[in-house]
């Protein structure tokens, strides 16, 4: 599904990432996890030209996508939901999702896929014609996600999704992240809490001062770095 | 009293024109985030189109006026293509691009002058008409269609940008440009649909103040500074608050000829610009909503 090898990339003058190798095959969770600064939210940046790509290279379903412009790749079946600022505060609910369902041409498919997200998050139905900047940190997620799922994405790019929620609707979310694999939904998820992202997740990226530290299954949670740096002894 | 009366529907007539010109302005500046301030010519460069067009060349006023407007909204388009936009893929700065509309405000007003001249010119449409009275205030038919058309055309700007999807594609990008371009909006086409549409409402109010008064190259500087004072009232990035922030500036720089002499006018609104980029810079609309951190 994503192939990334050999990536360096970076900002203006500012070189973050140092030959990066990852993968996210057909239907995988694959977590990336890391301290402040790695260098995780560049190589999502880096697949959605977000990001200064200087050597390496990008595949999305064999094709190279290096190079293809931020706002041409939804159409890819490739969607990115941002860290920090994930809504458009000053739109409404509803033109938030609809913004997502652009690239369908049928309205009748666009009120069903509306029906779809409204169904996983009943929260958003209620507030469907109120500004976004009104919701709450997890109704904003919520949101985030439902416009993601509009465009029916092959892969998702989720860039510390529980940022900023209560435990129990971290749970919630994780649960939906699960949800979606099983919607056959491949994703690529960074993630400050390594146990949860671990536990999710079929392979693990721990990313370090730009470059993949370890990489392993569920039993990288094990491995004694991550024991003692991330899990807290 | 009357005199009050007067003074206030003067302002009205004058806070029409400030607002097609901020509405635009502001409109540009919302999703591009730098200051446009050759707008101001667009304005004249819409008066000068009708004059050719109508004046010169005697086509009929109707199809002038409408031409005028189209070309201007392209006049807008180009400045937008020709300028700014390769000078933001080189990634210049707003500074950078402060100074680029100033030398096109400058260019603009010079090519003006090369072609029609540096006098004063008329349109000569409407015989100047007695006014109506009301209510102790003379206004003419024509100052009255100046209210109607700039109160329409708001309204239709605002549906345009509430009920389209390219007006809430305009929106998404004035909240958050990177994230408009993640959520798959085309920002270099929202940016050029902001010019056009904007120039071509600043070809209207040239329209209807050539009709009101005389046309002279540098007729845009004041009505910029006019239209960016409301803009700047309205809080900048919003639309219906830059047409509001206009009405208040035409109608306090109109009643200031209550107690000023009115040759300070303009003063008026300079102060009033000066008073809000000191003490409320976010202007009365540009409350943050917490959207900040959204
Ligand atoms: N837009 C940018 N321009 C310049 N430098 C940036 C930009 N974004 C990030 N950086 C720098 O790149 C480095 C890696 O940042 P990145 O956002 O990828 O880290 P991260 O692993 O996602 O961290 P966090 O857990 O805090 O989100 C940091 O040194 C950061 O300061
Ligand atoms: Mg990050």
């Amino acid at each position: 599904m994503l192939r990334i090898k050999d990536l360096e990339a970076g900002y203006d003058e500012l070189n973050v990432l140092k030959g990066i190798d990852l993968e996210v095959k057909a239907g995988e969770i694959v977590a990336l996890i890391g301290p402040n600064g790695a260098g995780k939210s560049t190589v999502i940046k880096s697949v959605y030209d977000l990001a200064t790509v200087t050597g390496g290279s990008i595949n999305f379903k064999g094709k190279d996508i290096t190079g293809i412009k931020t706002h041409e790749l939804l159409e890819l079946g490739i969607n990115f939901v941002t860290q920090g600022r994930v809504v458009f505060g000053e739109l409404q609910v509803k033109e938030n999702l609809e913004i997502g369902g652009d690239l369908i041409k049928d309205r009748d498919i666009v009120e069903k896929k509306l029906g779809a997200v409204y169904a996983k998050f009943p929260a958003l139905k209620e507030k469907e014609n109120t500004l976004a900047y009104t919701l709450s940190g997890g109704q904003r997620q919520q949101l985030a996600l439902g416009r993601a799922l509009m465009n029916d994405p092959s892969l998702l790019l989720l860039d510390e999704p529980s940022l900023g929620l209560s435990p129990k609707l971290q749970k919630e979310l994780f649960k939906t992240i699960k949800d979606l694999k099983k919607d056959g939904i491949s994703i690529l998820i960074v993630e400050q809490n390594a146990k949860k992202a671990i536990e999710i997740a079929d392979r693990t990226y721990l990313l370090e001062n730009g470059s993949v530290a370890l990489t392993g299954g569920k039993e990288i949670v094990k491995h004694k770095v991550i024991k003692s740096v991330y899990l807290g002894g | 009293m009357a005199i009050i009366g007067q003074l206030f529907v003067n302002g009205l007539i004058a806070g029409s024109i400030y607002a097609l010109v901020a509405s635009g302005f502001s409109l540009i500046y919302a999703t591009n985030r730098f200051l446009h301030l050759a707008h101001g010519t667009t304005v004249a460069v819409g008066a000068y189109l009708l004059f050719a067009l109508f004046s010169v060349l005697g086509i009929p006023f109707f199809v002038s006026a409408l031409v005028a407007i189209i070309l201007t909204g392209l006049f807008g388009l180009l400045m937008n293509r020709a300028i700014y936009s390769p000078l933001r893929k080189r990634k210049a700065s707003n500074i950078v691009l402060l100074i680029a509309s100033l030398a096109l405000l400058s260019l603009t007003e010079n090519i003006i002058m090369l072609i029609a001249g540096p006098g004063v010119k008329s349109i000569g449409w409407l015989p100047t008409k007695t006014g109506i009275h009301i209510g102790g205030a003379i206004i003419t038919p024509l100052q009255i269609a100046i209210i109607v058309i700039s109160v329409v055309l708001m309204i239709l700007l605002y549906l345009f940008m509430k009920k389209t999807k390219l007006g809430r594609d305009m929106r998404a990008v004035a909240d958050n440009k990177e994230l408009a371009s993640i959520a798959g909006i085309n920002p270099i086409r929202i940016s050029d649909y902001s010019f056009m549409i904007g120039s071509a409402i600043a070809g209207v109010a040239g329209i209807l103040i050539g009709l009101e008064q005389n046309l002279f190259p540098t007729m845009g500087v004041m009505l910029i500074i006019k239209g960016f004072t409301g803009a700047v009232i309205g809080g900048m990035t919003s639309v219906p608050g830059a047409v509001v922030g206009s009405y208040i500036v035409g109608v306090i720089e109109n009643l200031g000829i209550l107690w000023l002499p009115s040759g300070y006018k303009d003063a008026i609104a300079f102060a009033l610009l000066f008073v809000f980029i000191l003490w409320k810079p976010t202007g009365l609309f540009g409350f943050n909503k917490g959207v900040k951190d959204a």
